[in-house]
């Protein structure tokens, strides 16, 4: 017994210090070392996130979501081909940059930094990420100007994608978006998604346009909702311009 | 024969500054200023203003026409923004004949300001004749753009009016 105490009394703080370190070693192991990586991820926090790896990975991203639409697409198109169904119209388009916009106070425009001989035509749609921008109404070699859907010339038949419900979306003198009903209890509600719609005669049908953020029922000679455009037009960098002929000649000089 | 020579030397290189200083204007009509779409500066009227603000009426109406067409070819025809860029011309030669301003640079600004006004106010006017746009929304707008027009304008003026109407000046004084 007294060799007992003797080795206690020589040995008690060596042995709590093994058996906390044993203890924490097992919490540890059991906990899969939560603390450990929590404590990494805290010292990692000021190199973490520098806009380069962010892109490598959105990059990443983006490869493995277009392979898999790819995919998809290519599944659509034999189900349809067995349904004989119509197909979907194709929107490949070629990219080009944003080189330009108008500063002019009444009409809004883009200016693009390819033109005819990088094969672009007048009526050509032009997409930003998010959706609908625009389409070229001049154009010259290496230039071309788009009417953005906000300037106050331009009418775009739409459709609302939950409903159906047909409209005319016009671009306004301040700078919003509207789109006009021509019932007078139209089906729309604020989130409603928006399309072109297959009445539109410059713009192929099905290219989400925007979603609407209000619903003006107030005036029944005008109802009309705001809508908030997809694509962010005040700081598109790049846009896809998809080739389009119209099918009738409808087109107003601007 | 020397003096015809360096006559002519001078009066080329004068074209070639008006024609460069008008490019230059034209160019930075494209340059965009994020998040400020109603405050921007209009290069071409800066330009008519400090050509007009010391000739004849007539050149100024000469100018205003000409940059009021190349303003329609880079961003809408219709209605024409010569129309007022040639009344303002005409109203900056007038000014000046009746010499209520000094010429200076804040003379020059506050040409500037009140004729963006003008000029807004002049396509206003000619969007509720022919454009088919509400009136209230039309007149809402000439609100807004009016006045930042005429800020912007007035305070990017003494940039161009400075080398222009220095070279100008001296042209003159050569004779």
């Amino acid at each position: 017994m007294a060799f007992l105490l003797r080795w206690w009394g020589r040995y008690a703080g060596s042995f709590l210090l093994a058996a906390l370190v044993l203890t924490s070693a097992w919490i540890l192991r059991e906990t899969n070392g939560a603390a450990i990586r929590e404590l990494y991820r805290l010292l990692n926090l000021p190199f973490q996130g520098s806009v380069e790896d962010q892109q490598t990975l959105i990059q990443a991203r983006t490869w493995q979501l277009e392979q898999q639409l790819a995919a998809v697409r290519a599944e659509n198109q034999r189900l349809r081909q067995l349904l004989k169904a119509p197909m979907l119209p194709n929107w490949e388009g070629s990219i080009v940059p944003v080189i330009g916009r108008s500063s002019d106070q009444w009409w809004r425009s883009l200016l693009l930094g390819a033109g005819s001989r990088q094969g672009l035509t007048i009526g050509s749609v032009v997409v930003g990420n998010g959706g609908l921008v625009g389409r070229i109404t001049s154009i010259t070699p290496n230039t071309s100007r788009v009417m953005l859907l906000t300037d106050p010339a331009s009418r775009v038949g739409v459709v609302v994608g939950r409903t159906r419900q047909m409209g005319i979306l016009r671009g306004q003198l301040n700078q919003q978006v509207i789109v006009e009903f021509l019932e007078k209890d139209p089906k729309v509600q604020p989130k409603d998604v928006l399309y072109t719609s297959a009445l539109s005669s410059l713009y192929p049908a099905g290219i989400p346009v925007g979603e609407v953020q209000s619903v003006e029922l107030s005036d029944p000679t005008r109802p009309h909702a705001t809508v908030i455009l997809g694509a962010p037009i005040d700081r598109l960098e790049w846009v896809t311009v998809i080739p389009y002929a119209e099918p009738t000649d409808t087109f107003t000089a601007n | 024969m020397l003096n015809r020579q360096t006559h002519l030397q001078r009066t080329s290189l004068n074209w070639l500054i008006i024609i460069g200083s008008v490019g230059l204007c034209a160019l930075l009509t494209f340059i965009p200023l994020p998040n400020l779409r109603l405050l921007v500066p209009d290069w071409f009227l800066i330009w008519v203003v400090v050509w007009s603000v010391k000739r004849a009426w007539r050149q100024g109406l000469l100018a205003g026409i000409a940059l009021g067409w190349i303003q329609d070819g880079l961003v809408a025809a219709h209605p024409s923004h010569a129309v007022s860029l040639a009344l303002v011309g005409v109203l900056t030669a007038l000014m000046q004949k009746q010499r209520f301003v000094s010429e200076d640079f804040i003379s020059v600004a506050l040409i500037t300001f009140a004729m963006a006004i003008v000029q807004q106010t002049v396509i206003a006017i000619q969007m509720s004749l022919v454009s088919g746009f509400p009136l209230e929304e039309i007149w809402q707008h000439h609100r807004q753009v009016a006045l930042g027009s005429a800020i912007m304008s007035s305070l990017w003026a003494p940039l161009i009016y400075a080398p222009l109407n220095r070279w100008w000046t001296w042209l003159q004084e050569q004779g």
